[in-house]
């Protein structure tokens, strides 16, 4: 029953994952378009409330979507809170105090561009990517409702969205609040790129689930999602550079969005079709 | 939520993508040291060092040979202050300290000294000074708030003159960044 079950593909799951890019773009718009013609004045308690608001929105969207999507092939809602959720606890836990607090990337990961990607791969991508399988593996994975290969897709999305959330929650608790215009593109740009690496892991994870795939799979996954997520950084900073002007310094973030829009598309679409490609062998088997 | 039994299999591919992970996080520890300590010689006067590589260095002035600062510490940055203060022969650690106690209570605020003793510094005699100060301003944006520094200096006294190395660090940096200065310290050269 399982193996037949691993053969059949859940359509809205590619819906979720691609509404949810569009959607993210079409939030950041509405919001900097009303941060710039209302410029509302908020006090500190206000803005960080805001800020935290503005945090759960990507995460919420997605599940907004998976919840109205998923009512003709029904997976079980609590697991998919339960694995952001864990996701979420991963980060605030492990995730964030390893990579800030005993890494202390900050100090060193902008030295030189070497120390940028090599720092964003082996140390932050690697975190990061890590906590996120586990936080799958180490919950729905081994459980029958994990019964089709493209939920590896599904709960490694949920798991990265929760990291992401935690990121950006930190990132406005840190701050102090964040500027509405550029503090949304940022918690867009992060949601989308955890989301997208999360895919590539989810992929490895469901067909390690369903095929008899070689040990060096799974670590060739997470690999595969640290790179991804460490030369995305760099090419972030790259994009976004500060530009020094006689009115102060100022770091555009629109090409970074940008950026993660086409790096969530491109990464959703090679995964789509790895996933289709495998099952259109698998039914020909 | 039912769960299937585990294959020795998934078994073994946890266990590896357990050690690619621990490896590859080995690595980043071992690059990141790399990164934190390296260094660009420095010779001023017959003193010489090994100044940490990427901060900002200012030019020598007055006594003080150099001053580097690190900019991407959080709160108050983390400075190192190498001088090279002229002394009559025979003049005791002792006395430099007092002076230099002296001077740091006039130009730093709310400074309190927290210990000083003679100390043995990588096979040299030093006087050591442990002190905190409260930095008004530090950081150039005026946007943080007044951070505490705990500093050290380290006083050694070589015939008519002393070398007086200091360290600068926010607090909450203070421990954290001990191992790098100590790397500093110990390639001080006279």
């Amino acid at each position: 029953m399982t193996e037949l079950k691993a053969v059949h593909e859940r359509k809205h799951v590619w819906r979720n994952e691609f509404l949810l890019i569009i959607s993210l773009i079409v939030f950041v718009g509405v919001v900097y378009a009303l941060d710039g013609a209302l410029k509302p004045v908020f006090t500190t308690s206000t803005l960080l409330l805001t800020g935290v608001f503005l945090a759960l929105v990507p995460a919420a969207i997605w599940l907004v979507f998976f919840y109205m999507q998923d009512r003709l092939e029904p997976e079980p809602k609590g697991y998919v809170l339960g694995v952001f959720a864990l996701g979420a606890l991963f980060a605030a836990a492990v995730g964030v105090p390893l990579v800030e607090n005993v890494f202390r990337v900050s100090h060193w990961i902008y030295a030189n561009t070497t120390a940028t990607i090599l720092g964003g791969i082996l140390v932050v991508g690697f975190t990061q990517e890590f906590l996120k399988y586990a936080a799958v593996r180490y919950s729905i994975y081994h459980s029958n409702e994990f019964d089709e290969a493209t939920d590896g897709v599904i709960y490694a999305t949920a798991a990265g969205l929760g990291y992401a959330t935690v990121l950006n929650i930190q990132f406005v608790v840190s701050n102090g609040g964040v500027d509405l215009g550029t503090g949304v593109i940022r918690m867009a740009v992060v949601a989308l790129a955890q989301a997208a690496f999360s895919g590539i892991t989810g992929y490895f994870l469901g067909r390690a689930k369903f095929e008899s795939e070689q040990i060096w799979w799974m670590p060739l996954g997470i690999t595969l999602a640290a790179v991804f997520n460490g030369t995305f950084n760099w090419l972030r900073g790259l994009v976004s550079q500060t530009s020094v002007s006689l009115s102060g310094a100022a770091a555009n973030p629109w090409p970074g969005l940008a950026l993660a829009a086409i790096v969530a598309f491109a990464t959703t679409g090679v995964v789509l079709w790895l996933v289709r490609r495998n099952l259109s062998v698998q039914a020909g088997k | 939520m039912e769960n299937k039994k585990v294959s020795l299999g998934d078994r073994y591919a946890e266990a590896t993508v357990f050690i690619v992970t621990v490896i590859a996080l080995l690595a980043g520890w071992f690059y990141k040291s790399s990164v934190e300590n390296s260094s660009i010689p420095f010779n001023v006067e017959g003193i010489s060092a090994q100044a940490p590589k990427g901060w900002l260095q200012s030019q020598p002035a007055g006594d003080e040979l150099l001053r580097t600062t690190d900019r991407s510490s959080s709160g108050f940055n983390t400075t190192y202050i190498l001088r090279k203060v002229p002394l009559a022969t025979d003049t005791p650690a002792a006395q430099v300290a007092s002076l230099l106690t002296l001077s740091h209570g006039q130009d730093l605020l709310a400074f309190r000294v927290l210990d000083q003793r003679e100390v043995n510094v990588f096979d040299k005699t030093a006087y050591e000074i442990s002190y905190v100060y409260v930095e008004s301003n530090p950081d150039l944006t005026h946007k943080n708030i007044p951070s505490i520094v705990r500093g050290a200096d380290y006083i050694f006294v070589n015939g008519n003159y002393a070398v007086v190395v200091s360290y600068w660090a926010d607090e909450k940096n203070y421990d954290l960044d001990l191992s790098r200065f100590h790397l500093f310290l110990e390639s001080i050269s006279y």
